[in-house]
């Protein structure tokens, strides 16, 4: 109950704040401000509460709510615990509303120092708002009884060994009964990675939420020059926030998850890339504003867009649309999502688009007037480049839809769609990313730009040939790895001048230099990867891969899960690498964790694929009633089988007689049901030592004879079963420089903030 | 006009009939055994594990074979390039990937769609009471 009157309050509360910012802005009046102001700041506090209020309740497994009992459990540990809050769609949502509040704090008091906190939080509460609604119409406080009635809603007496109940309605003798235990989270998500990922992932959607409230407000105050200087900063920011959100992502995916590899093209993590893309062409394209007063629509439609796209992709990933296409098969929401995410993505593509048009003759024309010599046109042509990256990505994650529209036939494109279209765009992105780099503002005089290039293109083609000489042989690859290598000179090139100068300003030149190394570190780890499948008998050695790896034994680690010891050497170095295999929920579901060896030029990558366990002594039988089979010195006959009930269940005994030399030992192997617990009793033979145990029965009523027993049978020797661990090794190449890039990028966007808020500083 | 423009223009309708293309050839069309039999291209075929049939891993090959049928209770052996799928047992329809080839579709992805866990599932709130 509580819960959900926060969350209403909460959504009343940050309504209002956008009606009283409307007013405000219609007609100025400090009175209403400070109404707008106050309620925005108490429907931050309600989502504090409200989420503070879920994970209490997760904490304290309070299994009448739907949400805890169905996404978190008893025994797992506190930091995953706590993850539960987010695990679930509602959860999710809660989070996104969550960081979307507290960032609106300081949204509003930075804006307020720049005259903007009225046009912007109008917008941005509006957002608050949908977000907060969508928690109304998906309530994560619902109580369990609500969600299935019939099960648990009972009138009359409570039984005396009922204990987990609560009266709903005394006079009319009404009252629930509640689970004990909860379903727990999805065993894929039970890793620290689990606590560390959405948070972030969802601080990069919050933020795009941001160049698109300052656009909007930009244009309802009719400046379209200046709020590019106030919204950068937050635009750098959601860029960093996103960008190591995704960067997270597929760190997990590759270390625990057991994919193979970082990126899979899979629709979950396109969908948060290519909002991405365009937030990093925006901050190119806003960049150019500044210097030269060009591209004023272009900043406003990408701004717009950002957000945009991450409703759709939300929409794309939480509304069910991709069907079987997607590899996370991620919930079935019903429709309340579906047409909620449909009709924000709506609502805000027509405020967005609305107040563009509006103001579109308003908007001043600057000519792009520089020559091709430019690092505008450059820029140009990289943000271009990066929003048709978006843009085939977007299509290629939406095929299932457009498919659906086009032939009335659900299909998704094959991995192979993304490698072609972005190929060529990487490329691009890569050599423009050097080429912009070395050039100046306006006119670039072409004699200098000409004789900066001449050391970067030598070094990259001297970079080219040691690759070729390497192993990278494929025509395309060695494009691609001459353009990244340019990219990566002329920007050590730029960076170390601009370091010397103004270390501040170097942010650029090292995200660039990031962008470099791990367009570079693709090539090595996910082209020229190789990999081979290993059946690793106990104590044996195997080669594989130039590595000679022997499986020693497997051990219990915690929550019911396996270590598998695998000796790894190579050149007079041991490893020990251990893969994680367990059970999930369901019986059969087997979650697989790799683990890896890093070494300085590759990784040694080992997934489990499978442990089986062969007695060479074990036979199986099966046997017809009265059926006898003869086997080298006795035989076996089937009499049927006795069918006792004990308590609480029932026991099935096999009657055996073993033909010994005329001598009729009789044997009795059983299965015992107790509550539904299954358990088999095997039999020995004293005289030869067989051991029988059951392993299946197929009575027949109709016909006796016809009913049969499966045994198996194992014989005693010395020999000891074979013991086999099945496992993928591969070797990834330079993957290390994918992760250095990644840390680059990060560490370029942050020094870039910093850069950023200084400037808006002294500007305002 | 302008020559960036123009040139813009070329660029973009480029970039658009390439994209438009590439698409066209990379999409894996959704269908069953039989016109997987007929075209003899990648396809992706919705369908169940047929339990009772063997289903086994393959080591030496790094191969999963099992038996699916499709809409249409069309039989047929799968060769999957790999190990068996997580969440195999459990799925409640599978989505097998690949070419059909002498009597066999050799998959190199097969998809499991689990049984929604995010519905009422009403057996497993009764088993937790």
């Amino acid at each position: 109950m509580l819960g959900s009157i926060i969350v209403k309050i909460t959504f009343a509360t940050s309504l209002f704040a956008m009606f009283a910012y409307f007013l405000h802005y219609r007609k100025q009046s400090e009175k209403i401000l400070q109404l707008a102001r106050m309620s925005y700041q108490i429907s931050v506090v309600g989502i504090i509460l409200s989420f503070s209020l879920l994970s209490y309740l997760i904490m304290t497994h309070q299994f009448q709510f739907h949400y805890v009992w169905n996404y978190s459990s008893t025994d797992l540990p506190t930091a995953l615990l706590f993850s539960s809050s987010y695990a679930g769609q509602e959860g999710s949502f809660m989070l996104w509303a969550f960081f979307t509040g507290i960032v609106g704090i300081f949204l509003m008091n930075y804006a307020a120092k720049r005259n903007y906190e009225t046009e912007l939080m109008l917008v941005y509460s509006a957002i608050f708002t949908f977000l907060i609604g969508m928690l109304i119409a998906k309530n994560p406080f619902a109580y369990i009884w609500d969600v299935f009635p019939s099960e648990l809603l009972r009138t009359g007496i409570v039984p005396p060994d009922v204990t987990n109940y609560i009266w709903l309605d005394k006079a009319k003798q009404l009252w629930a009964q509640y689970p004990v235990g909860g379903r727990g989270l999805n065993p894929l998500l039970q890793n620290y990675w689990m606590v560390i990922h959405p948070p972030i992932l969802f601080i990069g959607f919050t933020s795009m939420s941001i160049p698109f409230s300052y656009a909007i407000a930009g244009m309802l105050k009719k400046d379209y020059v200046h709020w590019i200087r106030i919204a950068t900063p937050w635009t750098v920011f959601g860029a960093l926030a996103l960008g190591t959100g995704i960067m997270l992502g597929g760190y997990w995916a590759y270390e625990t998850l057991g994919w193979g590899g970082y990126w899979a093209w899979d629709p979950v993590e396109n969908s948060s890339l290519v909002p991405w893309l365009v937030c990093v062409a925006s901050l190119h394209t806003m960049l150019s504003q500044r210097k030269s007063g060009a591209f004023i629509k272009t900043n406003f439609i990408l701004s717009i867009l950002c957000f945009l796209l991450v409703l759709y992709s939300t929409f794309l990933t939480r509304s069910g649309v991709l069907g079987e296409t997607s590899v996370h098969s991620f919930v079935e929401p019903g429709m309340w999502v579906y047409w909620l995410l449909l009709g924000m993505i709506g609502i805000f593509a027509t405020i967005g688009f609305t107040v563009f048009f509006v103001r579109w003759k308003e908007m001043p024309v600057v000519p792009v007037e520089h020559s091709f010599v430019s690092r505008e046109f450059a820029l140009f042509l990289g943000a271009a480049a990066l929003v048709f990256s978006s843009l085939f990505i977007a299509i290629g994650t939406s095929s299932p839809i457009i498919t659906n529209i086009l032939k009335n036939k659900i299909s998704a494109v094959d991995t192979a769609y993304y490698v072609t279209t972005i190929l060529p765009l990487g490329i691009a992105i890569a050599l423009l990313a050097g080429i912009g780099q070395l050039l100046w503002w306006k006119n670039s005089k072409l004699q200098p730009f000409l004789q900066s290039l001449k050391i970067p293109i030598i070094l990259s083609i001297i970079f080219t040939i040691v690759t070729y000489f390497i192993g990278a042989t494929h025509f395309t690859m060695l494009i691609f790895i001459f353009s990244s290598s340019f990219a990566l000179f002329a920007n050590i090139a730029v960076g170390i001048k601009i370091f010397k100068g103004n270390p501040k300003m170097a942010g650029g030149a090292i995200a660039h230099i990031g962008l470099a190394l791990m367009f570079l570190g693709f090539v090595g780890s996910a082209k020229y990867d190789d990999k081979e499948t290993v059946s690793l008998e106990k104590g044996k050695t195997f080669e594989s891969l130039g590595y000679t790896m022997k499986y020693i034994g497997y051990r219990s680690i915690e929550r019911g899960r396996y270590a598998f010891d695998v000796e790894v050497e190579k050149e007079q170095q041991k490893f020990i690498v251990t893969p994680v295999m367990f059970e999930g929920q369901e019986e059969g579901n087997i979650i697989r964790n790799p683990d890896i060896i890093n070494l300085l030029t590759k990784d040694f990558y080992l997934s489990p694929l499978s442990y089986d366990v062969v007695n060479p002594n074990e036979k199986e039988i099966t046997l017809h009633t009265n059926e006898v089979l003869s086997l080298n010195d006795i035989s076996i006959k089937y009499n049927g089988y006795d069918f006792i009930s004990i308590k609480e269940g029932n026991s099935v005994n096999i009657k055996l007689d073993i033909i010994d030399k005329n001598k009729i030992r009789k044997l009795t192997p059983t299965m015992l049901n107790q509550k539904g617990n299954v358990t088999y009793q095997p039999a020995m033979d004293s005289v030869t030592g067989i051991q029988f145990t059951i392993k299946g029965m197929k009575p027949n009523k109709e016909d006796e004879s016809k009913s049969t027993v499966t045994l198996s049978m194992i014989a005693p020797t010395n020999i000891q079963p074979v013991e086999t661990l099945v496992v993928e090794a591969s070797i990834k190449p330079f993957i290390n420089v994918v992760w250095l890039g990644t840390f680059g990028v990060i560490v370029g966007f942050c020094i870039t903030i910093v850069r950023r808020v200084q400037e808006a500083k002294k500007r305002s | 006009m302008n020559i960036k423009i123009i040139i813009s223009i070329i660029i973009i309708v480029g970039a658009l009939i390439f994209g438009a293309t590439s698409f066209m050839e990379t999409n894996i069309e959704y269908t069953n055994f039989s016109h997987a039999e007929k075209v003899q291209k990648k396809v992706q075929v919705k369908g169940e594990w047929v339990k009772e049939k063997e289903s086994k891993f393959e080591a030496q090959q790094n191969q999963f074979i099992f038996y699916m049928k499709d809409e249409n209770n069309h039989e047929m052996k799968i060769i999957l390039d790999g190990a068996k799928p997580n969440n195999f047992e459990i799925a409640t329809s599978l989505v097998a990937k690949g070419r059909f080839k002498d009597g066999t579709f050799y998959a190199n992805e097969v998809l499991t769609k689990c049984p929604s866990k995010y519905e009422g599932d009403s057996s497993a709130v009764k088993k937790m009471l």
